[in-house]
């Protein structure tokens, strides 16, 4: 199986400020957001990151992405290194998430050929994407509008056909159906199905128990930084259901009681 | 090179698809024009001369009936040797007019050659300008077809137009320009860096491949054309108020500036201009928001303002001091309105600014490659 994300003990902290202590009540002057993360995930596959807020699932995805940087460890995506080959990962992968937006001044057929042209990629073979996936999506009767003025649900359409305008071989999503009505939310997740038949590889990030029981091949579980579970999502679970599961889990590592 | 291309076209759709952007950016130079105009008629009618005033004149050569008449209007003063002293007289404003009828006047006067009066006034003095249309006047009555007024090509406004004008300039062009261009700039880099950033656009553009000094750079560049066309627009419309505001003391087809000032002038002002946008977008990527990129460049858009004054208070700097960026531009702009300028004081002090400008927008680059910066929460 062809490796695409191999990452070896990620670790990303940051510095708090006064303002953070407060709302994190505690003294540490560091929060370690992500702590030695170690996983790969192979072609073809959805990987689900699973984890309650502050897990430090939105953080590992932005390194990934190459938008921070991890303090020590590594991760090689598609056989470059996030670090030393920034370029090279960008060409490769698709982000997605509700904190990157796109300029509403502009219509979806200017954003994307504007991000093709970033991309690089070839004028004819941009044209023939964008009539495919504004097809696909319905935006092609929006195609002219600012997107200023579409909802929500087309919003993040064209966010994410524009994401994946260079047909890139990962696709990392955060939260994908954070927001989103359910129609629109399966609009994007039989999307995400189609990518995976065709050979891509997705990773998402996700509280939603149901997401992941209905997308994910296999579960990464995060809980404080950590990884404390990894595996295809029938062995994770058993005969439990994810949910049981998963508050297992984090009584494990926390010692809460639920 | 072709991502910047790219940015740059994208910032030009941007710019001219939002209606409120060009509004802040041309704005102002209408703004501006509207009410020096206003004032400048204000104070015109303030300092008019009053409708009674017996203006000072020096009269040769007329006939009796005509200088009886103009007696009627006019303080004749006696004892002024020639036409050249009274011309004189009128040019230092001791008096207001000389009129001189040639000496065939009234052998020629209605009949086949038409003789040329000549009225010698100072349109920098109310009362000289008062008295020039007075004298027109009453000797209009009599023209009909027998003799012109001031036809013979000579100058007859004695007023040194081009000196007043060139000093005027040289003192108001440094100055008002480094003032409207900063505002310019204030008006466009905090929305177009600090605004991308606080709403997730720049993001966006981040996580593609190209390069970020490619991003920095088309920035910089689309801005600088919009503050140009801001700062521009706003000069335009002080230099077409200006007449109305300082009335006769200005008169810019009285300086021949030529192709070379203009060219000198343009290229400072674009140099001087990619200095600001550049700090500008510096603070406005360090800012959370385009509200504090506002708070932080404030200080910085004083300090500028300060910098265009510099001319006033040296006005002879030698041109090495052209060097410094920015205030040496102040001072270039100065010697370009005085046409005292050296094109080679000229060139140094633009080059001073490309220099400071390029490494700023490498400090800029450098700066989206900081996480700290452009994902701090
Ligand atoms: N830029 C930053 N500066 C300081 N702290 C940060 C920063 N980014 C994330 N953190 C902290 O790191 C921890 C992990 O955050 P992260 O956003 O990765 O969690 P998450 O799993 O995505 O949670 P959520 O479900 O809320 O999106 C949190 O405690 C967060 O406050
Ligand atoms: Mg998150």
């Amino acid at each position: 199986m062809e490796e695409i994300i191999k990452t070896e003990g990620l670790t990303k902290s940051f510095k708090l400020s006064s303002k953070q202590r407060k709302l994190e009540q505690t003294d540490k002057k560091v929060k370690v957001a992500v702590d030695s993360l170690s996983f790969s995930a192979y072609r073809g596959e959805i990987f689900g990151l699973l984890g309650p807020n502050g897990a430090g699932k939105t953080t590992t995805l932005r390194m990934l992405a190459t938008l921070i940087k991890p303090d020590s460890g590594s991760a090689i995506i598609c056989g470059k290194s996030i670090t030393k080959e920034e370029k090279e990962v960008r060409k490769k992968i698709g982000f997605l998430t509700s904190e990157l937006k796109l300029e509403e001044f502009f219509t979806p057929n200017y954003i994307f050929d504007f991000f093709c042209e970033l991309y690089g990629v070839d004028k004819a073979v941009a044209a023939n994407r964008k009539r495919f996936l504004f097809g696909k999506f319905g935006i092609d009767r929006f195609a002219e509008v600012k997107i200023a003025n579409l909802s929500t649900g087309m919003k993040q359409k064209v966010s994410l056909v524009v994401s994946i305008a260079h047909d890139p071989d990962l696709i990392i999503f955060d939260e994908p159906t954070n927001g989103l009505d359910v129609l629109t939310a399966k609009v994007v997740t039989d999307f995400l199905e189609e990518l995976k038949a065709g050979g891509k590889t997705i990773i998402l990030s996700t509280h939603i128990f149901s997401l992941v029981e209905k997308l994910c091949d296999r579960v990464g579980v995060i809980i404080g930084g950590k990884l404390v579970a990894l595996a295809p999502l029938a062995e994770l679970t058993g005969e439990k259901s994810l949910e049981d599961t998963f508050f297992e889990l984090y009584e494990k590592t926390t010692g809460e009681k639920i | 090179m072709k991502n910047v291309f790219t940015i740059v076209k994208k910032e030009f759709s941007r710019f001219f698809r939002d209606k409120r952007m060009i509004l802040t950016v041309i704005l102002p130079g209408i703004m501006i024009y509207v009410i020096y105009s206003l004032m400048g008629t204000v104070f015109a009618n303030i300092g008019a001369t009053p409708k009674d005033y017996k203006p000072k004149a020096y009269i040769s050569g007329a006939p009796a009936s005509m200088s009886e008449t103009l007696g009627l209007v006019l303080e004749v003063e006696g004892g002024i040797a020639d036409v050249d002293s009274a011309k004189a007289l009128v040019e230092d404003g001791t008096i207001d007019v000389a009129v001189v009828f040639p000496a065939d006047f009234e052998d020629n006067y209605g009949g086949v050659k038409v003789p040329d009066v000549e009225i010698y006034f100072n349109s920098a003095e109310q009362n000289s300008s008062f008295a020039y249309n007075l004298v027109a006047s009453v000797l209009g009555a009599f023209t009909k077809p027998a003799f012109t007024i001031n036809a013979g090509g000579g100058i007859y406004n004695l007023a040194s137009e081009e000196s007043s004008t060139k000093q005027i300039m040289s003192m108001m062009v440094p100055v008002l320009m480094f003032a409207l261009l900063a505002s310019a700039c204030m008006a466009v880099a905090p929305e177009s860096i600090a605004g991308e950033k606080e709403r997730g656009t720049m993001a966006t553009m981040l996580i593609t491949p190209v390069n970020r000094s490619e991003i920095a750079l088309g920035k910089i560049l689309s801005l600088t054309f919009f503050a140009l066309l801001g700062g521009i627009s706003s000069f335009i419309g002080v230099i077409l108020s200006l007449p109305k505001l300082m009335g006769s003391s200005i008169n810019l087809g009285a300086v021949p500036y030529g192709v070379g000032e203009y060219f000198m002038l343009f290229g400072i002002i674009i140099s001087v201009v990619l200095v600001i946008i550049s700090a500008f977008s510096v603070l406005s990527a360090l800012a959370k928001s385009v509200k504090e990129a506002g708070a932080l460049i404030g200080p910085m858009m004083m300090a500028v303002i300060v910098l265009g004054m510099v001319s006033i208070f040296a006005p002879s700097a030698s041109v090495g001091l052209y060097a410094i960026p920015l205030a040496g531009s102040g001072l270039a702009m100065a010697a370009i309105m005085s046409m005292t300028a050296s094109p080679l004081g000229v060139a140094l002090a633009i080059i001073s600014n490309l220099v400071v400008a390029a490494l700023l927008v490498v400090l800029l680059a450098f700066m989206f490659k900081s996480e700290k910066i452009m994902f701090k929460k």
